[in-house]
């Protein structure tokens, strides 16, 4: 089974900017001489930490965007909201996510990176526009960039590598409703959470520590 | 209120039917007073909570909180507000509402807790991360919906607080009025961090035990958190508590643990002595080494300021002569290098030359180098009748000559140089040895043939001419020898002739050429012939020359004695001509001897008379040479800047 899952846990963390290594055999993305190696366990807590940064961000620029542009919490508002994401079956319970496979939990992370590519993109476009976006949230905005540059290397290397069966039905660039910010920060918020828990236990299933 | 009122009022009404001035100012009195009770009443019902839900200011029933404690399970609280029929149980009914279900249907709260009263209890079923949730408080039958609650799960965690608190001591500052601590915690049991189901974050906070205001430290993500700047003897209180990462939700703070350093009770007094210690052994140290300095004054001022040291000059130590100590001075003076170089510097030849004449094979060796020659004539040249040549240290002994001493070292070297004469048996047709050239050299020691044929023949030879203690010098070969003026023609006894010494020489040149006669022709003052360096071409030449043709070369050789000294440098001239190579190619000493017997005796000094055009000089021709020599004379070939031998003694002639 770990076998099956080295391939796409491989492009998970290559996209992730890790070194990638199989087993025992160090291999240095950039050919470079005297890699040092990592173990697994050490690859996914650095996957983890960015994912955990990813998170925070995410976050940071929901709340502060609540504060600045919706002074009055409405939360009646937040009933409506369904995030583009929301196809995507994922599982939402501990039991859930620990007795799921591990090649799908892998599948599900990245279908969940791959589908967040366009919407950051568009999210930063129209960041950009608003001048008052750029007052308050200058390094956010830098930070979301980062992280649509990850996720748009990992679509990329991910397409090739995970049938499209496997990602099952994706909603297209076309498709995609359009989101307006809130809906956006408060969706990706979300799903970045979902992102890293998914990881974390991922990482106890694959290598595990004591205590998993 | 309304109760109060009514007494008031009747008070009041009571007050008013009674006239009279008096009775108004109690009237007045007693409204005052009656105000300020009511004020003091209304103060206190304020205060007082409602007595009835529905006299309050109407609350409906509501949800108070909901929450998860491990992100797994969530619980929601209600309240039934100012509507006191409603807060039985089972009144208000909590209907949910998954928002990612495909059903739309309002489902009731699946567990309602029995223990505890108006809570709904959602277990892991029934939970989902990540989604909406929306409850509703109804009534039970109406249908009314009372409050509406929407939330994500993950949005309500309100972690349980840390459990196992410790502290431990880090240190305590120098003076004992500060320490720093270490405070450590478990995460709640409850969250599964390990399965980073939950990733946690903690917020320690202290005070002093009977502060009020808490000290708050900054968020830990790991389970211990360093306490710095602690007073001692004080009491203080810590505790702490989490919240998800990213979330903002704390939970409950632990219990609070005491950490309690007890300091030292005279915190400042203990300085004190240290201080007067530390004076008290400074002064002490300045004394001691006050008296150090003063008792070894003169030694330190050695030490500090050390005297300059006399130059060493090499030599002798002139105190060895004042104090007259002749066994040193002579020790020294025997030992120093410089005299003993002074020793040897007298005789120059002794280190380099060995020359033993009687053991080397006449034949064999055929020839001493230079040097060996120079040292082998020495002994002959300038003693009077005494060739006294020991055997075996010729080279050495030789040079020890009294009359040497006289003699010009270069004289010496010509008479060296002067080929080795070969044993009085083979005198005439002896080859020369290596090509040594024959010095015509005028003084001539007698003869003895003292186990020194070779050289004794031709000094007797010499000799019978003339003895000259004195040689001319006329040039300095490059292999350190000294070409000598042709001087005065050695006749001797046992000479041949012109054309004896043509022979001879031609031989010579012959034996020259091929260095392997040791026998050492007859004497045959020989001009010499100095070659330039590069010159050594010719030699092949010349010997080519030489041996083809002896007419040609003794008539060539007729002329150069005739002519003037002429500078130019000719082939043909050079043949005639000893040469005398530099020993820059495999001529090592081929110093021909020109086949030049016809020279006339040269005087070993001439007088210059002139300088040629040429720059040559111009001699006395008071001694004319032979007749047969004057018609032919080639151009003698001369070195640069060289007058040789020959050349002046052409000039003489």
């Amino acid at each position: 089974m770990f076998r099956k899952l080295k391939g796409p846990v491989i492009f998970l963390l290559m996209f992730l900017d890790v070194q990638v290594i199989v087993g025992s055999t160090p291999i240095c993305v950039h050919g470079h001489t005297g890699c040092q190696t990592l173990s697994l366990a050490d690859l996914f807590d650095r996957v983890i930490q960015h994912s955990a940064r990813v998170h925070g961000l995410s976050s940071d620029l929901h709340s502060e965007y609540e504060q600045y542009f919706l002074p009055s919490k409405n939360k009646i508002s937040k009933i409506n909201r369904n995030c583009h994401t929301s196809y995507i079956l994922t599982p939402n319970g501990k039991e859930n996510a620990q007795r799921l496979a591990g090649e799908d939990l892998t599948g599900v992370i990245l279908k969940l990176l791959l589908a967040w590519r366009d919407p950051l993109s568009q999210f930063h476009r129209s960041m950009a526009q608003h001048e008052d976006f750029t007052s308050f949230s200058g390094n956010k905005a830098l930070e979301m960039s980062d992280m649509m540059h990850l996720l748009g290397m990992i679509s990329n290397s991910v397409r090739g590598l995970i049938s499209n069966e496997a990602l099952g039905p994706q909603a297209s660039s076309s498709e995609a409703r359009p989101m307006n910010d809130q809906q956006l920060l408060y969706c990706f918020r979300r799903d970045s959470n979902k992102i890293q828990i998914y990881l974390k236990i991922l990482k106890c299933r694959i290598a595990p520590e004591q205590g998993c | 209120m309304h109760s109060a009122d009514p007494r008031l009022t009747l008070s009041s009404s009571d007050l008013r039917d009674c006239p009279g001035p008096e009775m108004m100012a109690a009237r007045h009195l007693l409204l005052l007073l009656s105000q300020a009770c009511l004020l003091l009443e209304t103060g206190s019902l304020a205060a007082a909570p409602p007595l009835t839900a529905s006299e309050a200011p109407l609350e409906s029933p509501h949800f108070t909180a909901c929450l998860s404690r491990e992100q797994e399970t969530f619980r929601c609280w209600w309240s039934a507000g100012s509507f006191r029929n409603l807060s039985q149980p089972g009144a208000l009914r909590v209907f949910f509402l998954k928002k990612n279900s495909l059903s739309r249907t309002w489902m009731e709260c699946p567990n309602y807790t029995a223990s505890v009263p108006n809570e709904c209890y959602f277990n892991k079923s029934y939970t989902s991360i990540w989604t909406s949730y929306c409850l509703q408080l109804r009534s039970r039958h109406h249908n009314v919906t009372y409050d509406e609650r929407c939330f994500n799960v993950e949005d309500i965690v309100h972690p349980d607080p840390p459990v196992s608190m410790n502290w431990t001591l880090l240190n305590v500052s120098r003076s004992g009025l500060h320490f720093d601590i270490i405070v450590r915690w478990e995460p709640p049991p409850s969250a599964d961090v390990k399965a980073g189901w939950m990733s946690l974050t903690y917020e320690v906070q202290y005070r002093e035990r009977n502060a009020s205001h808490w000290e708050v430290l900054d968020l830990e993500t790991s389970t211990q958190q360093s306490v710095y700047g602690l007073h001692t003897n004080m009491e203080y209180e810590v505790r702490v508590r989490c919240k998800m990462r990213a979330f903002d939700n704390f939970g409950q703070f632990s219990d609070s643990i005491f950490v309690h350093v007890p300091g030292k009770v005279h915190g400042k007094e203990s300085t004190f002595p240290v201080t007067v210690v530390f004076i008290f052994g400074v002064v002490g140290l300045a004394i001691l080494f006050l008296l150090i300095i003063f008792s070894h004054q003169q030694k330190l001022m050695v030490i500090l300021l050390p005297p300059v040291p006399a130059p060493k000059i090499k030599g002798i130590d002139p105190d060895l002569l004042k104090k007259g100590r002749l066994d040193e001075l002579s020790s020294v003076l025997s030992s120093h290098p410089l005299c003993k170089a002074e020793m040897y510097r007298e005789e120059p030849w002794v280190e380099f030359i060995e020359l033993d004449l009687e053991r080397m094979d006449a034949a064999e060796k055929t020839g001493c180098s230079d040097t060996q020659r120079l040292l082998g004539l020495v002994p002959h040249l300038g003693s009077s009748h005494r060739l006294a040549a020991k055997d075996g240290d010729l080279g050495r002994a030789s040079c020890y000559e009294p009359e040497l001493s006289e003699a010009d070292p270069a004289v010496a070297a010509a008479f060296c140089l002067r080929p080795r004469v070969t044993s009085p048996e083979p005198q005439s047709d002896r080859p020369a040895p290596d090509a040594g050239p024959a010095p015509d050299a005028g003084p001539a020691p007698d003869g003895e043939a003292d186990g020194r044929p070779v050289i004794q023949t031709q000094l007797s030879t010499q000799s019978s001419v003339s003895m000259d203690f004195y040689a001319q010098v006329s040039d300095v070969t490059p292999l350190g020898g000294v070409v000598l003026s042709p001087g005065q023609q050695v006749r001797g006894p046992g000479e041949k002739g012109e054309g004896g010494d043509g022979q001879p020489l031609k031989n010579q040149k012959e034996g020259q050429k091929k260095e392997g006669e040791g026998g050492v022709e007859k004497e045959v003052p020989l001009p010499l012939l100095i070659v330039a360096p590069d010159s050594g071409a010719y030699t092949s030449e010349l010997g080519n020359r030489q041996i083809g043709s002896d007419c040609s070369r003794r008539e060539a050789f007729q002329d150069p004695p005739a002519e003037m000294p002429q500078p130019p440098p000719e082939k043909n001239a050079v043949e005639q001509f000893a040469l005398i190579v530099p020993p820059a190619g495999e001529y090592q000493s081929p110093y021909f001897i020109p086949p030049t017997p016809q020279l006339p005796p040269v005087a070993d000094y001439t007088v210059v008379q002139d300088v040629d055009a040429q720059q040559s000089l111009l001699l006395n021709p008071s001694t004319p040479p032979p007749p047969s020599m004057a018609p032919v004379k080639p151009p003698p070939a001369m070195p640069v800047g060289y007058l040789t031998p020959d050349l002046l003694g052409n000039i003489s002639l």
